[in-house]
């Protein structure tokens, strides 16, 4: 059986002003691209922030690689590669020092460091950026840069909340393939966009988050994904 | 503390490349030399009457003999109001940073945890501290000679030695700088926490109140040493460490909710 690398169970978290998500029941397995997709405020990031322990939830439980996210450990987190509203980047850094930076805080021995840098910088296209500092980047490539800094570590889940809205079409098939080459080992993935037709072309599943409910999940391989998108949209705010 | 050295490691190295910490200290390092060379170079005469008189009226009579007691001791009082801003304003960055800077999601779902990476923080505030008051010291011995003012005596050691001193005291007390940026999530509400403190503790000193208020105790120790008890210095470090327990913990209890 494939192993599962998050779970939630009727999750729910509410803030003072009412939004927020409730029984929010979700898992991702190994190998498997979960595509989160909504409309903006339905409730991805808050999900994803329960997730990485950045909002305590109110109902439910969390798991990340087996352990309760409360009590997850550094031998835990480790294995995750997260992106949620900013990457773990500093403007006054060149690219490899904020590779290098982010190699550490994620847990790569310090002599490990040189050698998964050069191999992300290369597989994500940045290697003519290895010694411009951040502040000087495209937002695209400040974006394929912080993706950088979540891939190198090799984690065995990803969480990654809106990872194309930067880039260019050449930085999405760029990012595409370093996800479904993870996942083809075993990774895990949580995506979430707005871009339909994006995750249609890498997700396993498709589930769609609407006034901060899972309101069904949509066929990868359906012929007008959009509309089908809209009828579970619609049927969930008019419910 | 999951991480501790990790996070040392790159806290410090992001305090290398930090143009906010690097100008603040050398303001701080080449300011309070230049300021005082100017008041002893006035002193001898450099100035107009009513200039003297007003700096008789500052600074008092001792630092008018533009000696090196004089140095010492102007260099104290500066030393004294500046440090407190400049080092609330480097503690307020380094925390306060992460927020202006958007990259504190980034800082959960890690193995270095936030109690590591603040208590990092807080380490590379206290040894940039170090830094900027043994370089001014430096910087004011190299004055004092160049105007002049004769040879380094044990006395005016001690003197440079108090500032130094000093300004660790000032950098203890500038962490309440860093609980208000956390909790505020703002650089600008720690410099203004900065700002308070430098008024506070200048009222206090002008009314002549306890030598045992912690935001006025490192001055007034600095400038007279006998006046101020060791019990008065030491609620200055147990200030600055509850401070620091504080942001710490601010940090490890850090929610993204608004």
């Amino acid at each position: 059986m494939t192993e599962t690398l998050l779970r939630l169970d009727g999750v729910g978290y509410t803030y003072p002003g009412g939004a927020g998500i409730r029984g929010v029941d979700l898992a991702v397995r190994a190998g498997e691209v979960h595509a989160l997709v909504g409309l903006n405020g339905a409730g991805k990031s808050t999900l994803m922030k329960l997730v990485l322990g950045m909002l305590r939830p109110q109902a439910g439980s969390v798991e990340v690689l087996g352990a309760e996210v409360r009590a997850a450990g550094p031998e835990v987190w480790a294995g995750v590669g997260a992106f949620v509203e900013h990457p773990l980047t500093y403007g006054e850094l060149d690219s490899t020092t904020n590779l290098e930076l982010a190699a550490r805080m994620h847990g790569i021995a310090r002599g490990d460091v040189p050698a998964a840098v050069g191999d992300v910088l290369d597989e994500l296209d940045l290697a003519r950026y290895a010694r411009v500092k951040v502040r000087r980047l495209s937002a695209g490539n400040a974006q394929r840069l912080g993706l950088a800094a979540v891939l190198a570590h090799g984690p065995r889940l990803l969480v990654l909340d809106e990872p194309t809205t930067a880039l260019d079409p050449a930085g999405i098939i760029t990012l595409r393939e370093a996800i479904l080459r993870r996942a083809a080992a075993g990774t895990g993935a949580l995506v979430s966009s707005h871009h339909l037709d994006e995750v249609a072309r890498i997700a396993d599943r498709i589930s769609v988050i609407a006034e901060g409910r899972l309101v069904g999940e949509l066929d990868p391989g359906g012929v007008d994904i959009e509309r089908a998108f809209f009828a579970k949209v619609h049927e969930a705010v008019t419910a | 503390m999951t991480g501790f050295g990790t996070a040392l490691a790159v806290e410090s190295r992001k305090a290398r490349a930090s143009w906010t910490l690097r100008v603040t200290g050398l303001l701080l390092a080449l300011g309070v030399p230049a300021i005082v060379a100017s008041l002893v170079v006035a002193a001898r005469g450099g100035g107009t009457p009513e200039a003297r008189a007003q700096l008789l009226a500052k600074l008092g009579p001792e630092v008018v003999a533009a000696d090196w007691h004089a140095l010492v001791l102007a260099s104290t009082q500066v030393t004294a109001a500046a440090s407190v801003f400049a080092f609330g304003m480097g503690a307020s960055w380094l925390v306060g940073r992460e927020f202006a800077d958007g990259t504190v999601p980034a800082l959960f779902g890690l193995p270095v945890g936030r109690r590591a990476i603040a208590t990092a923080k807080l380490v590379v505030h206290l040894c940039w501290a170090l830094l900027v008051c043994v370089a001014l010291v430096v910087v004011l011995a190299v004055a004092g000679l160049a105007l002049g003012l004769g040879p380094l005596t044990g006395a005016t050691a001690a003197g440079l030695a108090r500032i130094v001193v000093l300004g660790l005291l000032t950098a203890l007390i500038s962490l309440a700088a860093a609980v208000v940026a956390t909790l505020a999530r703002s650089v600008l509400a720690g410099v203004a926490v900065a700002a308070v403190t430098i008024v506070t503790a200048q009222i206090w000193v002008f009314v002549g109140g306890s030598v045992w208020f912690p935001l006025a105790s490192p001055a007034l120790w600095a400038m007279h040493p006998g006046s101020v008890p060791a019990g008065a210095l030491a609620l200055v470090v147990a200030f600055g460490a509850a401070c620091a327990a504080l942001t710490v913990e601010a940090w490890r209890r850090l929610q993204l909710a608004r």
